[in-house]
């Protein structure tokens, strides 16, 4: 009776294990996805009702091209948690965009790419620095590595297209290397002053021992009147 | 532990099994909802950043 008793709660216990973890991995693997996708989107949509919202009529428009590309959201900051661009890597997929949200926490991570709040903003002289998930959350950055020279990071805040170009590899380092996302990234090769990008995800791919980086400069802007930049459209 | 469950859930065998079918599905949304987004940062997945926890450093 007792054995039967202990063997039996024994197994119990194993196979409620055994469901918890296998529960446990299709969360990690498929339902953070799902979620994030969710949000991601919701976050995109929102920040384009918001721009067109903003945008001037057509026809009120100024003339497009000949338009300096001024920071016209000002040096208004951009509010924790909340996304202020969408990122598009064709590098990544045709159809890869996901928001920008201010902040690097948990929770804001869950939501789209993060932007360290101690660097500079979307196009200015400095380094435009980035974390996202490399695994769970709707995978963003999965295929990170594949990033090549010359591939385009174009990023929009509604009024203007901002388009970097990565200037090397990706760059393995170590968690507490915060030296790359300095306005003259440490290692990266630039030398003076300049309007940098940075984008940092884990490595290995399921671990936390390192992290990639990739850097970027900025290599042309356009007036979101004048069109898609033709690094997206070709 | 499961059996003790099943002698104590009310009425015939169809009841059961539906009551039985409404406490799984609870206890997987109760773990899905709450459980597994606080257990999930404690997995390395998260660190994606260079300056974890050093931003007021800088």
């Amino acid at each position: 009776m007792t054995v039967r008793w202990i063997v039996r709660t024994l197994s119990e216990l194993c196979v409620t294990t055994g469901t918890l973890i296998v529960l446990f991995v299709c969360y990690l693997l498929f339902w953070t996805g799902v979620r994030a996708d969710n949000a991601m989107d919701q976050e995109i949509g929102r920040l384009q009702e918001r721009w067109s919202a903003a945008a001037p009529a057509p026809g009120a428009a100024r003339p497009g091209p000949s338009t300096a590309p001024a920071p016209s959201g000002g040096p208004r900051p951009y509010g924790s948690g909340a996304a202020f661009a969408v990122m598009y890597i064709p590098r990544l997929g045709a159809d890869w965009s996901k928001p920008v949200l201010e902040g690097t926490g948990t929770d804001v991570l869950r939501r789209g790419l993060g932007h360290y709040a101690a660097t500079a903003r979307l196009g200015a002289v400095g380094n435009f620095s980035v974390a996202g998930h490399r695994r769970t959350y709707g995978d963003p950055f999965k295929d990170f590595p594949l990033l090549r020279p010359g591939d385009a990071v174009v990023v929009s805040d509604g009024t203007t297209w901002f388009t970097y170009r990565i200037d090397r590899r990706p760059y393995r380092t170590l968690p507490d290397d915060i030296g790359v996302i300095d306005p003259v990234p440490r290692a990266s090769g630039y030398r003076g002053p300049g309007r940098y990008l940075t984008l940092t995800t884990c490595e290995p791919e399921w671990g936390h021992s390192h992290r990639l980086i990739t850097w970027a400069h900025l290599d042309a802007t356009q007036p979101v009147v004048a069109g898609r930049p033709p690094a997206l459209s070709g | 532990m499961y059996g003790w469950i099943w002698r104590h859930l009310p009425g015939n065998t169809g009841v059961k099994a539906l009551i039985s079918l409404v406490l799984v599905l609870a206890v997987v949304f109760v773990l899905f909802q709450y459980v597994f987004p606080w257990a999930e940062p404690l997995l390395p997945f998260n660190d994606v950043t260079v300056d974890q926890g050093m931003a007021a450093v800088r």
